[in-house]
């Protein structure tokens, strides 16, 4: 595998071309680790949920190609995002164990002077900053966030299929909990932490996309989360946008503040709400921001 | 009569390596674990879309009213983590999805999603809102993919005729 100490950076279309304050806090504290990335002209993924579904050989074949643009500098990807990340991740492994797909999207390849050579890796922000160690954390930490009770959402696609992906328990993940208690906060435990956000089955129809999501919050909330934190930007739209509309749905009302792990971090570090661009999350984060002294 | 799609049964079988698929014993984890069959049982039962694609009954799976028997996977893969027999349940998902969509069958966000990756090479255009929103944040501009690769690409896939581009 790669060598070189530095990772092309995959912030996806969502982060990129949506959420870009989550991108923000990426970048700061991988500064502050000394995570070195470089960016490149990445297209889309493309999206496991949405474009596999439409055609898988068309999925392989542009997942490629960015694996592509990694391969000719021999730099390893970290993705910021589950739905990159498993996508990136999966084409990798079923070209480098496929010599006939390999061959047949090498051929497509070929028509834009491009070849797979399956010679890098691809990482998860959550695997690197863990390899890491959280003792680089830890040594950062300035602001208290003891007593701070988070219900941690991994996603589905950070951890699953865990026989390809390989980054944690496929169904009891340990190494977000593990960073988030190395910002000081304490990871609570929450009957529903595996349930999916619902944001999948929502392309195709919006009542049980909402129901799961309930569902997940309603537990978090009977075990008295202060906040979610979560790895995924997919699952951050889900649970950041629509909580409001799921809370109705099922006769509830949730107002629970959604921090991506690298915010908790970055706050963690003392680095400042606006710097951070919190005020673009949906479910406002004034009162979580006061109780913590952040404001 | 009940018919058998020969084409079907071999898609779905070629998807795993030594036929892992039909090894299936039905024992239904995979539905005892999927969170929209527990919501929907009605309407979204995993082991029994996996017994209609290894036995090829197409009528089964495709043409229905109701297209939530192959949409309403989430994508959790939480079924294949859980299956005995190791069998890649979302794989042959997949495939069924493929096939929905060639047969104009798929939610519409499937086929609108493939159109902006086609015509922009992402998932979510570049927005000017939101470019300016990156620059306040102090952060570099999106760097656009090469189009004519992407459609390049695409076009020989055959992605274009799929979603009628």
């Amino acid at each position: 595998m790669a060598k070189v100490e530095e990772y092309k950076l995959f912030p996806g279309c969502t982060i990129g071309n949506r959420i870009p304050f989550i991108e923000a806090s990426a970048r700061k504290v991988f500064d502050k680790l000394g995570i070195k990335t470089s960016d490149a002209a990445f297209a889309c993924c493309p999206d496991p949920v949405g474009f596999n579904s439409v055609d898988h050989t068309s999925w392989l074949a542009m997942g490629a190609r960015n694996l592509t643009l990694a391969e000719a500098e021999g730099k390893d990807i970290v993705s910021l995002c589950n739905g990159c990340f498993q996508t990136l991740k999966l084409v990798n492994t079923e070209l480098n164990h496929n010599e006939h797909e390999k061959e047949k999207i090498n051929k497509i390849l070929k028509g834009v002077g491009k070849e797979f050579k399956g010679s890098i890796n691809v990482k998860h922000f959550v695997e690197v900053l863990h390899d890491n160690g959280l003792d680089k954390i830890k040594e950062f930490v300035t602001h208290d966030f003891s007593g701070l009770k988070v219900a941690c959402h991994t996603g589905c696609h950070y951890n699953r299929p865990s026989e390809i992906v390989q980054t944690d328990d496929p169904m009891e993940p340990v190494k977000l909990r593990e960073l988030v208690a190395a910002t000081g906060a304490t990871p609570i435990d929450y009957a529903e932490e595996m349930l999916c956000c619902g944001s999948g089955v929502g392309n195709a129809e919006e009542a049980p996309s909402m129901q799961l999501l309930a569902n997940k919050f309603s537990s978090a909330v009977k075990a008295g989360a202060d906040v979610f934190v979560v790895i995924c930007p997919a699952c951050f739209q889900q649970m950041d946008t629509n909580q409001k509309k799921a809370g109705t749905q099922s006769n509830n009302e949730f107002n629970i503040p959604i921090l991506y792990l690298t915010e908790l971090i970055a706050l963690s570090f003392g680095m400042v709400p606006d710097e951070l661009g919190l005020k673009f999350h949906r479910a406002r984060l004034t009162e979580f921001l006061e109780k913590n002294g952040l404001k | 009569m009940v018919m058998i799609d020969y084409e079907l049964k071999k898609r779905v079988m070629d998807a795993h390596i030594h036929d892992a698929l039909k090894y299936c014993y039905q024992c239904n984890r995979c539905t005892d674990v999927c969170p929209v069959a527990d919501l929907a049982p009605n309407r979204y039962n995993p082991r029994n879309l996996i017994l209609n694609s290894f036995l090829g009954l197409r009528e089964n799976i495709f043409g229905g009213d109701d297209s939530f028997n192959i949409w309403g996977c989430t994508m959790c893969d939480t079924c294949d983590e859980i299956c005995p027999q190791k069998i890649e349940l979302t794989g042959v998902f997949t495939i069924l999805k493929n096939m929905s969509i060639a047969l104009g069958e798929g939610p519409e966000y499937y086929t609108i999603q493939a159109s902006a990756i086609y015509d922009s090479g992402k998932a979510i255009p570049p927005q000017p809102a939101i470019e300016r929103r990156r620059e306040q944040l102090g952060l570099p501009k999106v760097e656009t993919p090469n189009l004519e690769e992407v459609k390049t690409i695409l076009n020989e896939t055959k992605l274009n005729k799929i979603i009628n581009k």
